[in-house]
């Protein structure tokens, strides 16, 4: 297996491309007894229209379906469920569906080879009858109803609407009561069959382990046999500029909910590392606990704690995410309006930029603690093509001039959103 | 076992968790003291108004500055109900010196600034800053009035309210907006010199750092030699809920699109090992993927995407939690209740009661593998005065039995439904 280190935080990983196409990282971290693992493929929401594996046409299925696979795939041919199996062998296991993909995992400290058993195993033979999916309707329509009451869900479905036409970002991951009705098992059959070819997986795992013992181990438990194959997606070309400005929804809350938003150019260059790490500069710099402008709307009553600041990106859609809580969001919006134009006009400070830039720093050390969020960390990057590493190898990289040249590129208040959530 | 308790002065103890899993120390200064009507906003207030300054970091920006440099050190603070006790919390969380960049030290910085901020506040004529206080009293009332935005934590609030109706476990941490008025920055530096004098304190270490050493820098700290001994009150369990003959339903409406339900039990026990009895009965009940609620309400029945149940060891209460369609209230009621039926008369699977076990042992096997778990487990022990390691916590949940089980459910009673509609 490849090995590759960082000195910073004295860690290193092993990777290594199967045969099959399968990826594989697994990140030895010695001293902890919780072991974790994580099995992906690159199939999210986004991924609606492609042409089905065998097939020569293209294909729209409905919303919601990368999700309901990913409740599905639990069920066994014999009648059992592989959750319920996993969690008698004390192992903790979980599911979760992203924009961009799928991802099944557990942590054990106890049975790790027989749970390992069970994931591969699952993971790799779907068993899906017109009971059981008509079955899951019922649990997946209260799962989205659940999000239907949250107001932090509704604000970000909000936002990325504001922002988005045609990128299918823009629908909710779990779909609609309606959307879900309409899924039966010949769709989830052909999306399995395109989208869970081991050439379109990752497996990452971290805990202490030997790798190459490792990895003999999961060899052992493929038993797919897929033909490598380029998946042929079709996204729609989605417009630069956004939809609409603004969204003010009436929910039930005491407490006003607002996400700032700016629009940015999916970036697919080597780059997207380095400009990520500017980008969150630049948003400690505006809004961190430090900030003049937090200090002021701290102080003027109308916010009582940072908000939460991102970066999302895939190579189909970037954006930045200013997301809080506050008594008049517009004056957030205003004070952050003349905060970036003073900072175009002028540049970033030097010393701030330093001090931030350091904490910076500790943010990504502290990624490190535990190996569910190293191994999540890992899966996540490795579908954007980015060793996580990364972070911390361009973080020297990474001028006050660039990030002055990334505060006016990505900063565009003509690409601004704002989705706000507020009492009745 | 790697924990180490070491007594500062009366009432007031360091507990050092020297370990090499983690990049980061954690550092916490815990300050515990009964709950009650008079003092629950006013203590819910101490630790929004103490992060605002300290005499050498006068202001939150000062203090930002400071841990930025010090390579985003995270400083945290909030309020929490354990049993019938008021404990407000403080966090730092630093990078551990191995990993920085340039050979530095921030060890001995940390610990300093995180005591600075608690217990040298920003004082002027033996009060608080006044413009602070306003703002921070307008910032409680948001939280307050803010307790509707979650729906399932707000569910699960007005069942223990309605459980514990005037009584302290009744009473919501972050307190009233109806107390906000009377208090000013005189009478909240009065419950704050008291708290500091007569309350118990513990602060916990955990990371990669000699014990000796965090003994010292504590031990010579000037603000911890100023505090005096003290003989603190707290609680181990407390009061119990008024029991009644009836099952005390409540019903009320919000425009929501899904209904919670909240069940509030009672259970007996009288003493540690029946409480060890009653986290197996509530694992096999509600504890995960493949106990009854998870089973028979959500796989079988569909009805719901959340269900399970949690036992609160210091008050014997578990809360049964499911989101439902607000249509199938009777019949996930229904279900439930049968699920309570059944493990009263044994009718649960030699497999389900080791499945229970292996669920709750996992768990404990995670705890040293988390840094702030470890700190919660700890101070769970240090309240509770016992002393269990993970090996014997681990041995006495192996040792239940199924006659247990079921003697305990005999006792097990609904005390409260609460149902959140539309």
């Amino acid at each position: 297996m490849q090995e590759i280190q960082n000195q910073k935080v004295k860690e290193k990983i092993y990777k290594q491309k199967l045969e099959n196409g399968l990826n594989v990282i697994i990140i030895p971290k010695k001293d902890i007894s919780k072991k974790y693992i994580i099995w992906g493929t690159n199939f999210g929401s986004i991924d609606n229209e492609f042409i089905p594996t065998g097939e020569k046409v293209a294909t729209k299925i409905p919303d919601g379906v990368a999700h309901f696979l990913e409740h599905k795939l639990f069920e066994q041919k014999n009648g059992t469920n592989s959750l319920d199996i996993l969690s008698a062998l004390g192992v903790d296991a979980n599911a979760y569906t992203t924009n961009d993909h799928t991802a099944y995992l557990f942590e054990a400290t106890d049975n790790f080879y027989e749970a390992l058993d069970e994931l591969m195993n699952y993971v790799q033979n779907p068993y899906f009858t017109d009971e059981n999916v008509e079955k899951e309707k019922g649990i997946i329509a209260q799962e989205i109803n659940m999000y239907d009451d949250d107001p932090n869900w509704q604000v970000y479905m909000n936002v990325l609407k504001l922002m988005y036409k045609d990128n299918p970002i823009n629908i909710d991951i779990a779909g609609t009561v309606e959307s879900i009705n309409s899924i039966n098992k010949e769709i989830l059959y052909k999306a399995y069959n395109t989208f869970y070819n081991l050439s379109n997986m990752t497996l990452v795992a971290c805990g202490d382990f030997e790798q190459d013992k490792l990895l003999e181990e999961i060899k052992k438990r493929i038993t797919k046999n897929d033909e490598k194959q380029e998946i042929k997606r079709i996204y729609k070309q989605e417009q630069e500029q956004v939809v609409s400005q603004e969204k003010i929804l009436k929910m039930e809350v005491n407490n006003p909910l607002y996400i700032i938003g700016f629009k940015d150019k999916p970036i697919n260059s080597k780059e997207k590392v380095k400009k990520y790490i500017a980008v969150q500069i630049i948003l400690y710099m505006l809004l961190g606990k430090s900030s003049e402008t937090y200090k002021k709307l701290y102080e003027q009553g109308n916010i009582m704690s940072q908000p939460d600041l991102d970066y999302e990106f895939s190579n189909q859609y970037a954006h930045v995410l200013i997301i809080g809580q506050a008594k008049e969001p517009k004056e957030v919006v205003n004070e952050l309006k003349n905060t970036i134009q003073k900072y175009q006009q002028n540049g970033l400070e030097q010393q701030h930029f330093n001090r931030i830039k350091k904490k910076i720093y500790g943010d990504y050390i502290m990624q490190y603690n535990d190996v569910g969020t190293i191994a999540r960390m890992f899966l996540a990057d490795s579908f954007k093509e980015i060793n996580s590493f990364e972070y911390l190898e361009q973080y020297d990289e990474v001028t006050l001039e660039y990030t002055n040249q990334i505060l006016k590129d990505t900063f565009n208040l003509r690409q601004m959103v704002v989705s706000i959530v507020k009492g009745k | 076992m790697n924990y180490n308790k070491i007594n500062i002065k009366e009432g007031i103890n360091l507990h050092i968790i020297p370990t090499n899993k983690f990049k980061t120390n954690l550092l916490s200064i815990f300050i515990t003291t009964p709950l009650s009507r008079q003092t629950v906003t006013k203590n819910a207030l101490i630790p929004t108004i103490l992060r605002r300054g300290s005499n050498n970091l006068k202001t939150q920006e000062e203090i930002s500055k400071y841990l930025e440099e010090m390579y985003g050190a995270s400083f945290d603070c909030g309020i929490e109900k354990i049993g019938d006790n008021h404990v407000i919390k403080f966090y730092l969380e630093t990078i551990n010196d191995t990993y920085l960049p340039d050979n530095e030290t921030i060890l001995k910085a940390s610990i300093e600034t995180l005591i600075d901020i608690v217990f040298n506040p920003k004082i002027e004529n033996e009060k608080f800053d006044k413009i602070y206080l306003d703002t921070e009293k307008e910032n409680l009332r948001q939280i307050i009035e803010g307790k509707i935005d979650n729906k399932a934590v707000y569910s699960l609030n007005r069942c223990i309210e309605e459980m514990y109706k005037n009584k302290p476990y009744g009473l919501y941490k972050f307190g009233y907006a109806e107390d906000l008025e009377a208090i000013d920055e005189e009478k909240l530096y009065n419950t704050y010199k008291t708290l500091i004098s007569e309350s118990k304190i513990d602060i916990f270490i955990s990371g990669k750092v000699e014990i000796k050493q965090v003994e010292d820098i504590i031990k010579q700290n000037n603000q911890i030699r100023k505090l005096d001994d003290r003989k603190p009150q707290y609680i181990s369990s407390g009061q119990r809920p008024e029991s009644k003959e009836n099952i005390n339903e409540v019903t009320e409406s919000m425009q929501i699109t899904q209904g919670k339900l909240v069940l509030g039990l009672e259970v007996q026990t009288k003493d540690l090992e029946e409480k060890y009895v009653a986290l197996v009965y509530n694992a096999i009940l509600g504890g995960g993927a493949s106990s009854k609620l998870f089973q028979n309400v959500r796989e079988k029945a569909s009805l719901a995407y959340t269900a399970g149940s949690n036992y609160i060891k210091q008050k014997d209460n578990i809360f049964i939690r499911c989101g439902i369609e607000i249509k199938n209230y009777q019949k996930a009621l229904q279900i439930i209740k049968q699920q309570l039926q059944d493990i009263q008369k044994g009718e649960f699977s030699e497999e389900e009661l080791e499945n229970a076990k292996t669920t709750i042992i996992s768990t404990i096997k995670f705890i040293p593998d988390e840094q702030d778990t470890e700190i919660t487990y700890y101070f769970g022990q240090e309240l509770a005065n016992t002393k269990i390691s993970f090996e014997e916590y681990i041995d006495k949940i192996n040792s239940i039995t199924k006659e247990q089980i079921v003697k305990l459910a005999q006792d097990v009673a609904i005390n409260t439904i609460y149902f959140l509609k539309d």
